[in-house]
């Protein structure tokens, strides 16, 4: 794939990972704080068919334009962002460590639970007060659930991706 | 669809989440729940100490910062009522009441959460 095509097929994952994002922010999620992770769909598909490089822009840039465009401040930027940074680098680092030892729904799952420990870990630091660690065991099961979710969605989106060879790798 | 290795990975965030609520559990437990105190902080400075079962009136607390929350106490339960900050999720959180019970605004760096008791001073404002 030369270097134009693939610009142009990451800013659209970039944009499909957006338009994921504002829609699971009309969703509501039983937990106050706790959000479905659609984005991490895109994530996990440019894990698969690029690479950690890659998997890292489409995160920050969509971290960026999200806040963004929601009006947020540089702290909701930073938090998202840290919680990103880091599931996408586990996720990528589990996917790339050994071929076919883990499925995309294991990595899902691993990438979500990550995600949440980096935010409420961010949030101690934040609130200066480690009762905030009390959510935890909510938080994580939540996280597991929509991981596994999630990790399903973006492996029969990998299996269809790779049937009609849509980046024509 | 799922593969041998997703058997470690699952294993470990069992034992991440097992840990973690062992630890909210011992983090509540003991001490009596007569005297609940409502601390109210922001960053690292305490701005109220309420024992919860003195307050005979709704009272509300306004707390400013990047943003402006508004903290409503009542007899026996604390919330964060109204927020203008773009998430919400401490007024989502609702009323909080029992001990070891959190409720925090990310954005104003606010926290109300209950503390056991051990103080017969009413009300402390800084």
């Amino acid at each position: 794939m030369n270097r134009t095509k693939k610009t142009v097929v990451i800013s659209l994952l970039i944009s499909q990972a957006l338009i994921l994002s504002i829609i699971e922010s009309w969703i509501p999620v039983l937990v106050p704080g706790v959000k479905l992770g659609l984005a991490n769909i895109i994530t996990l598909i440019v894990i698969v068919f690029f690479g950690y490089k890659e998997a890292l822009t489409v995160v920050i840039i969509k971290s960026l334009l999200i806040s963004m465009l929601g009006g947020r401040g540089i702290e909701t930027f930073l938090f998202s962002v840290t919680g990103g940074i880091l599931s996408a680098l586990v996720m990528a680092g589990l996917y790339n460590v050994k071929k076919d030892l883990f499925s995309i729904i294991g990595i899902s799952v691993t990438g979500a639970v990550v995600h949440n420990l980096g935010q409420v870990f961010i949030a101690s630091i934040v609130i200066r007060d480690i009762a905030i660690f009390t959510l935890l065991p909510v938080i994580l099961t939540m996280g597991c659930a929509m991981g596994f979710i999630v990790g399903l969605a973006a492996s029969f989106l990998e299996k269809t991706f790779r049937k009609i060879n849509i980046f024509g790798l | 669809m799922l593969k041998k290795g997703d058997i470690i990975l699952f294993g470990i965030i069992s034992v991440i989440i097992a840990f973690s609520t062992l630890w909210v559990y011992y983090y509540r437990l003991g001490g009596n729940d007569s005297a609940r105190i409502a601390v109210i902080k922001q960053g690292d400075t305490q701005i109220h100490r309420i024992i919860l079962d003195n307050v005979t009136e709704g009272e509300k607390i306004k707390v400013s910062g990047a943003y402006n929350v508004i903290i409503h106490v009542e007899h026996d339960r604390i919330r964060f009522c109204e927020a203008d900050c773009p998430d919400q999720v401490c007024v989502n959180t609702g009323w909080i009441s029992k001990k070891g019970e959190m409720a925090a605004c990310l954005p104003n760096r606010t926290m109300i959460k209950i503390e056991e008791g051990d103080e017969d001073v009413d009300i402390i404002s800084h």
